[in-house]
């Protein structure tokens, strides 16, 4: 505990001393925006130095030998650790307990929508309310797939006994809960209500809890950079011999494409974040139309990140979805080279097709053609997975264990994410549904379709050689089965209620939309309900469940080829791979890791 | 082999059928009240039409691999079917060949006919703020959400003119019963048109009216405002009326 408890004081004390520089040095009040800028980059400096970076790290710049703090048992996830399989865990922990924080603060929104007037919230608390909801959710997307598994199996499944850059790594996931800290305490400070995009002019005339979502964003895009870069760098540089590209498992290559976005596109909403503190507290008018500015710019920059967001979010849950077809079908990855092109293209495509979010916004008309048919063009790749998909079912031996069921589940709530996205990429119907509950309704098939049943799905599979332990099959089923049927439940009527002229963000509707509402709401709280599940399942398994061999699930790839959990530097010798990681029923095929050669014998 | 393709055909068949007599039969708009939204809900049903195949190929393949391919236990290997090429290939021509028919049609065909002609009949302006709606009629009488409604011909072209005060933040001006929207941008005029083709009331629907599309702080929701489509005659003395009312 004394790394944790050196890092919060040594916290506390940045963010004095820079809220104290703020208010000495300009007009800023200890509590102003200014003061809360400064005080968070201090604190954050103060954290991480104190949590270890100094004593792992920072004694090394001054010419000190660097201490590493050893720990066993669940010590070891309290501090700097640099181990990836360690901070994996971290982070699959830490994005669960954010998600299901987001998820209560879903159903308080969802127990205001139940009927059309005010209930629970005033419209302006319910604002806040959604925007939290909007940004740990967008958090526990980005961050829960590519930090928690990109970091425990990126290394394992290359045979790499480590990240590139594991203090890097290490500094990245640590920059996670002074994040958390900074959003959740923005209420103190009259949080934010401007939703999770942020839009000037809102969001420079808002309350000062605006200044912490932007702090907070940032130094989370950072966190995200720093890990995409370790991500590439890792795949790169650390592939055990025989690992050439064309073996790489597919969700390596998944985070791979993921990675290269969150590397390169993340600064532009960092950027536009920090031209929005600047317009709050320096007086810039970037956004303000009498100094010169313009609202539009917001838009265009933020869209250049956040619509390849989408992918960051998405293509490791592809990648994590194909690697559980593949192995609990026992057939080979149908279409394999094509699905990495489909990534990479994906990847490139979805970075120039922001401006689909703006075909009602006055954007230059000639702009609107283009980004449809760029947007539209997303497609292409985008089925090539779902051939992928039901090629790689198709005859299969399947063995239904609850990854495989969430997979099922994927696929069926992404193909619905997928078709409903060409009625927002279409010009004329977007026009329509844009900022309507049809949008919502899209979004959450996508994302939780294609994201967070991905982390689910994932948590299942890899949960053996995590914990070492097995969890309870049936109740995993239940719990798979229970979400998705009370998902399609409630996000289903929330396409109707979006063409029926029911749009985002809003705590009151029109009357006659009530019935509807109440019943999503309803199924909502039951879906809420099917966490219950999961957590007990999880939490009982991994301290009483039965001990898991090595190769439960009886792979092929290298993360299976090692004791559960594995070696603290995953291999006993160094691997080298020979077969294909997916020659399931090949005949002759040699296997994926090749077995050493005794080098006396 | 030949009898799993051949039932998860039939299979794929019944699906999309079942889809189409769904699709084709129901009712799930709000009253259309202009040529442009007769142009969304035309685009809309087109795109669900195409959508039908395409979502039940695969939901068929899921639902013939759920009951026919399973085998508990992760022991036994399937066939290692490889991709030959020409698989892949027919699912491209078929992918690109669908994103590129819906590109064209509803894609740039909706969209030029949602632009329509130039010129406009009628030119009324439209102002947001925080949280209400200013409407400038052409005999230069402004009407607000607080007191007053939008009241519009029917059968004419209507250019609205939009924006927001300056300063305040962005909001969308949207009329779900004519269905398409525009922001109102702080120092900045947007433009939409449209043809009101039937008269209508907010009483009669609650889609016939100006709502917020944009969020825009805690009034977002209430910033909206009845409105009321008449007749050319109706219209006139409308004018006449607010006119007497403001001089």
């Amino acid at each position: 505990m004394w790394p944790l408890i050196r890092g919060t004081l040594s916290g506390i004390v940045g963010y004095m001393v820079g809220a104290l520089i703020a208010t000495l040095t300009t007009t800023s009040t200890f509590s102003g925006e200014f003061a809360l800028v400064l005080g968070f980059v201090f604190g954050l400096l103060g954290w991480l130095f104190g949590i270890g970076m100094w004593n792992a790290w920072g004694r090394e710049w001054v010419g000190l030998t660097p201490k590493t703090e050893k720990a066993e048992g669940w010590r070891r996830y309290l501090r700097f650790n640099t181990d990836h399989k360690v901070i994996g865990a971290q982070y699959l922990v830490t994005m669960l307990i954010v998600f299901l924080l987001a998820g209560l603060v879903a159903m308080a929104m969802r127990a205001e929508l139940a009927s059309p007037g005010q209930n629970l919230f005033t419209a302006d608390v319910y604002n806040k309310v959604m925007s939290m909801h909007g940004i740990l959710m967008i958090a526990v997307a980005v961050a829960g797939i590519l930090g928690a598994f990109g970091n425990y199996l990126v290394p394992l499944m290359i045979g790499a006994d480590d990240m590139a850059f594991p203090r890097i790594n290490a500094l990245g996931y640590w920059m996670v809960p002074p994040v958390a800290i900074a959003l959740l305490a923005a209420p103190l400070v009259g949080s934010f209500d401007a939703g999770w995009t942020a839009y000037p002019p809102l969001s420079v005339l808002n309350g000062d809890g605006q200044v912490l979502f932007n702090v907070a964003v940032i130094a989370f895009g950072l966190s995200s950079i720093l890990g995409g870069l370790n991500i590439v760098a890792t795949v790169i540089t650390m592939r055990a011999p025989g690992m050439t590209w064309s073996k790489l498992p597919i969700f390596v290559w998944a985070a791979f494409a993921a990675s290269i976005l969150s590397l390169t596109v993340t600064q532009f909403f960092a950027a536009s974040l920090i031209m929005i503190l600047l317009d709050r507290i320096a007086g810039t008018t970037w956004f303000g139309a009498p100094g010169g500015g313009t609202a539009l710019l917001y838009e265009h920059v933020f869209w250049f990140y956040s619509h390849p967001a989408v992918y960051i979010m998405v293509l490791p849950g592809m990648g994590v979805i194909l690697e559980i077809i593949s192995h609990f079908s026992r057939k080979p990855l149908f279409a394999y080279k094509a699905v990495v092109v489909s990534f990479l293209s994906i990847a490139g495509i979805g970075s120039v097709v922001w401006a689909h979010h703006m075909f009602t916004s006055g954007m230059a008309q000639n702009l609107e053609g283009p980004f449809m048919a760029l947007t539209e063009a997303v497609s292409i790749p985008t089925g090539v997975i779902f051939l992928a998909a039901v090629g790689t079912l198709w005859r299969g031996k399947l063995w239904f264990q609850t990854p495989l069921l969430l997979a099922f589940f994927w696929i069926f709530q992404f193909l619905i994410g997928g078709i409903t996205g060409v009625f927002l990429a279409d010009f004329v119907t977007d026009l329509s549904l844009h900022d309507t509950y049809f949008v919502v309704a899209h979004f959450h098939y996508t994302i939780v379709g294609g994201s967070i049943f991905a982390l689910m799905a994932g948590t299942f599979y890899w949960f053996p050689k995590v914990t070492g332990r097995m969890y309870n099959e049936k109740l995993g089923k239940i719990f798979a089965t229970w979400f998705f049927v009370f998902f399609q439940l409630t996000f289903i009527p929330l396409f109707w209620v979006g063409l029926n002229g029911m749009n985002r963000r809003v705590a009151t509707y029109q009357d006659n939309l009530g019935g509807v509402n109440r019943f999503a709401s309803m199924m909502a709280m039951i879906m809420g309900l099917s966490f219950v599940l999961f957590v007990v399942n999880l939490l009982w398994s991994a301290k009483f469940g039965p001990v898991a061999p090595a190769n439960p699930w009886n792979a092929r790839t290298l993360e299976w080829q090692v004791s559960s959990p594995p070696p603290e530097h995953n291999f006993p010798s160094p691997p080298s791979v020979d077969g294909g990681p997916y020659d399931y029923g090949v005949v002759g095929a040699p296997t994926h890791l090749r077995e050493v050669a005794d080098p006396v014998g | 082999m030949k009898k799993d393709i051949v039932n998860a055909t039939l299979l794929w068949i019944v699906l999309s059928i079942l889809g189409w007599i769904l699709v084709l039969n129901w009712n799930i708009f709000p009253p259309a009240l202009a040529r442009e939204a007769r142009i969304v809900d035309d685009a809309f049903n087109l795109l669900t039409v195409l959508a039908v195949p395409v979502f039940t190929f695969v939901v068929a393949i899921l639902i013939y691999a759920a009951f026919r391919f399973r085998s508990p236990g992760g022991l036994e290997d399937g066939p290692p079917i490889q991709d030959t090429g020409r698989i892949l290939t027919a699912w491209l021509v078929v992918t690109i060949a669908l994103a590129g028919g819906i590109l064209i049609n509803p894609g740039f065909v909706g969209m030029s006919e949602v632009r329509g002609e130039g010129g406009a009949d009628v030119v009324i302006g439209v102002t947001g703020q925080r949280w209400s709606w200013t409407i400038s009629y052409p005999n230069g009488v402004d009407v607000t959400s607080y007191t007053g409604e939008l009241v519009l011909p029917v059968d004419q072209r209507i250019q609205f003119d939009i924006t927001s005060l300056d300063p305040d933040v962005i909001h969308s001006f949207w009329i779900p019963a004519f269905r398409i929207k525009k922001d109102a941008v702080p120092g900045r005029i947007t433009q939409m048109f449209i043809t009101p083709t039937e008269t209508g009331t907010f009483a009669e629907d609650p889609n016939v009216r100006v709502q917020c599309a944009e969020l825009c702080g805690q009034g977002h929701a209430q910033m909206s405002m009845k409105v009321r489509v008449v007749e050319q005659a109706e219209f006139d003395a409308y004018l006449d009326e607010i006119l007497a009312e403001g001089g």
